[in-house]
């Protein structure tokens, strides 16, 4: 098994943002920029453009900073950044969800700023549960695919199907390797996991599952190599798509064996519901999914959710990932980290840029972390 | 000189360097603290070779150094580099066994840490990336006021009414003092002013982390009395505080080189 070689289509994609997606458009292909998980790709896919994530990127955030006010957070700053510099000359659309305000108005400064580039905003449900959810979100979906026609012709429903079909095949290869992760950290690190999602949110999916499922076939049969035990982690929080952040505590001696990330398990997680239509099939996948921050489930605990994931894959304690002025994760922090206090499950948290890669302070405090759980280990 | 084994630990920090070496049974050979300066790779050189020539052994003898601090990587002898966090805990808790917490304030941080009833880092809490409120805080103070910083705490002691400094930001509480200075307050109550605040941003640390008595202070801050005192007030408790409370992450590592073996 050549892991380098498997990783290395990943990690090229992974490691040049706009790369592919650039490629994609010189080629002819149009392409969507999707500005979070809740876009719902599928219905892009199947208008026949390549959906890819905006992910936000390294480097100063000056010309955002000159709109935005000081309490919007580095994730806003950054991408509405990228968009003020012109670095996507490539993208035919954008989509935007409603998940927070300051992602509302970043989408409203993104149109005001970008004329040329088409603009549109999912609203999907923030209630998740119920049947006025689904309807709702039913409506909302045929109102989306509506608007995509209207630029690019109907959208039949075998083309839906098909779309809904393959992003339901590549979650559940995901699904598949993240339990293959936790089950044999010693095969797949946390890095190289962080990686593969990284590259997903960038690639078209079609392209994107033969090559998990390559790593996923060659690790099933390898057994993992013996000796170290390591304390095992589990991280949660805000958006981050620094892979740098999981080196950093893999550098430290801990295994990264679970994550509640959107860029990570929480945008795979979910099944492949079925519905009388494809809309409907569609919402319920979005409304069944694991809900982010800015979506609430009825009798849904964040906190328990949390416990029982990290119980789930075997986590020894809890690394939280907090973008400052995140308001919706800081929110869930509260009860989340009193629910990890009570199960008696050690957390730390960290505080995250997203325009730079982990500074050097952070690493004192995760190490410190792990000499904490180790020593707790050996007793 | 002797061919017994020693152990050495070496907490090269922002502001100082420290190194301690201890003989087979735990008993310290000798303690050094120098000034990092720009070259740490140096600093911890000289502070290991000051205490092999405090305790007649050659820098070569040891058996096993562990390096902590800031900038233990920069430790060329070292075996092995271990936190602060763990070190501070396990240096405190060889002090004083009865210890559930520990407070240390050095030069760019302070942490405080949590310890089970065995001694062990149950939770601990750093300050942010600002060295707001720590030792170099202090070392600025003390030069605006033109006091010797080993005289900081005493004259805080003399305070009759202390100011208020409202910002633990060295920029910030600088100006705060020269506005004092300019109304002319007493210098005793601008320096018991100082130490509060330091204190009080500690304590926010110490809240966070349910620190519980008996709490040990360690770190060159913990050689102000001023700041203990005033900690003392907000933790409503007594603080233990040992001969040489900046010497006891190096006292913590040379330990853990020991245990290692």
């Amino acid at each position: 098994m050549d892991m380098t070689a498997l990783m290395a289509p990943f990690e090229k994609v992974a490691s040049d943002y706009y790369g592919y997606a650039r490629d994609a458009a010189a080629a002819g292909r149009k392409v969507a920029g999707c500005m979070c998980s809740y876009a719902p790709q599928e219905l892009l896919y199947a208008a026949g453009y390549l959906p890819i994530r905006i992910l936000g990127r390294e480097g100063d955030t000056r010309r955002a900073d000159e709109l935005l006010q000081a309490f919007s957070c580095s994730f806003a700053r950054s991408v509405l950044d990228s968009a003020l510099e012109q670095e996507w000359p490539f993208l035919d659309l954008v989509m935007f969800s409603h998940t927070c305000d300051t992602m509302q108005n970043v989408a409203d400064l993104w149109r005001a700023h970008t004329p040329d580039t088409d603009t549109l905003i999912a609203s999907m449900p923030t209630r998740t549960d119920g049947e006025a959810s689904l309807r709702y979100c039913m409506a909302e979906l045929e109102r989306l695919k509506k608007k995509l026609e209207a630029k690019t012709g109907p959208i039949s429903d075998e083309k839906l199907t098909e779309a809904i079909r393959l992003y339901g095949d590549h979650r559940k290869t995901m699904q598949d390797l993240y339990a293959l992760r936790a089950a044999k950290p010693g095969l797949l690190s946390g890095a190289q996991m962080m990686t593969i999602s990284v590259a997903a949110f960038l690639m078209d999916r079609a392209e994107h599952l033969p090559l998990a499922r390559a790593v996923l076939s060659a690790l099933n049969t390898a057994a993992e190599p013996g000796g170290v035990s390591w304390p095992r982690v589990f991280v949660a929080g805000s958006m981050c798509r620094h892979v740098g952040f999981i080196e950093l505590m893999e550098a430290a001696g801990c295994a990264v064996v679970g994550d509640d990330l959107c860029v990570g398990s929480r945008s795979f997680a979910h099944g492949d519901p079925d519905g009388d239509t494809p809309i409907e099939a569609l919402a319920r996948a979005y409304l069944e999914r694991i809900p982010c921050p800015a979506f609430h489930r009825d009798g849904r605990h964040p906190g328990h959710a949390l416990v029982e994931a990290a119980r789930r894959d075997k986590a020894d304690g809890v690394i939280f990932l907090l973008t400052n002025f995140c308001d919706p994760m800081a929110f869930d922090y509260v009860p989340v980290k009193k629910a990890l206090d009570d199960a008696g499950i050690p957390a730390l948290s960290l505080s995250v840029e997203q325009h730079r890669e982990p500074p050097e302070q952070l690493r004192t405090r995760v190490e410190a972390f792990v000499e904490m759980l180790r020593e707790s280990e050996g007793a | 000189m002797s061919d017994a084994p020693i152990y050495a630990g070496v907490d090269v920090g922002s502001a100082t360097a420290k190194a301690v070496l201890l003989d087979a049974t735990g008993a310290v050979l000798a303690a050094s603290v120098i000034a990092s300066g720009g070259n740490l790779t140096d600093a911890a050189q000289r502070c290991l070779s000051l205490a092999s020539d405090k305790a007649g052994v050659s820098p070569d003898a040891c058996a096993a150094v562990i390096a902590t601090g800031y900038g233990r990587e920069r430790v060329a002898a070292r075996s092995r580099s271990v936190t602060e966090i763990t070190c501070h805990a396990r240096g405190a808790r060889a002090l004083f066994p009865e210890a559930r917490s520990v407070v240390d304030i050095g030069g760019q941080d302070s942490k405080a840490i949590a310890l089970d009833e065995r001694g062990r880092v149950l939770r601990f809490e750093m300050n942010d990336k600002c060295a707001a409120g720590t030792g170099r805080f202090l070392e600025v103070m003390a030069r605006l006021l033109e006091i010797e910083l080993d005289e900081f705490g005493g004259r805080a002691m003399h305070a009759a009414a202390p100011v208020t400094i409202s910002s633990t930001c060295t920029v910030f509480a600088e100006s705060e003092v020269i506005s004092h200075l300019a109304r002319n307050q007493n210098i005793d109550d601008i320096i018991a002013g100082l130490c509060n605040a330091i204190a009080s941003r500690v304590y926010g640390l110490a809240s966070r982390a349910r620190l519980a008595p008996p709490t040990i202070m360690t770190g060159g801050v913990a050689r102000n009395e001023g700041v203990v005192k005033a900690m003392e007030a907000l933790l409503g408790a007594p603080i233990r505080t040992p001969d040489d409370p900046q010497t006891v992450g190096a006292y913590g590592a040379a330990l853990l080189a020991l245990e290692s073996e």
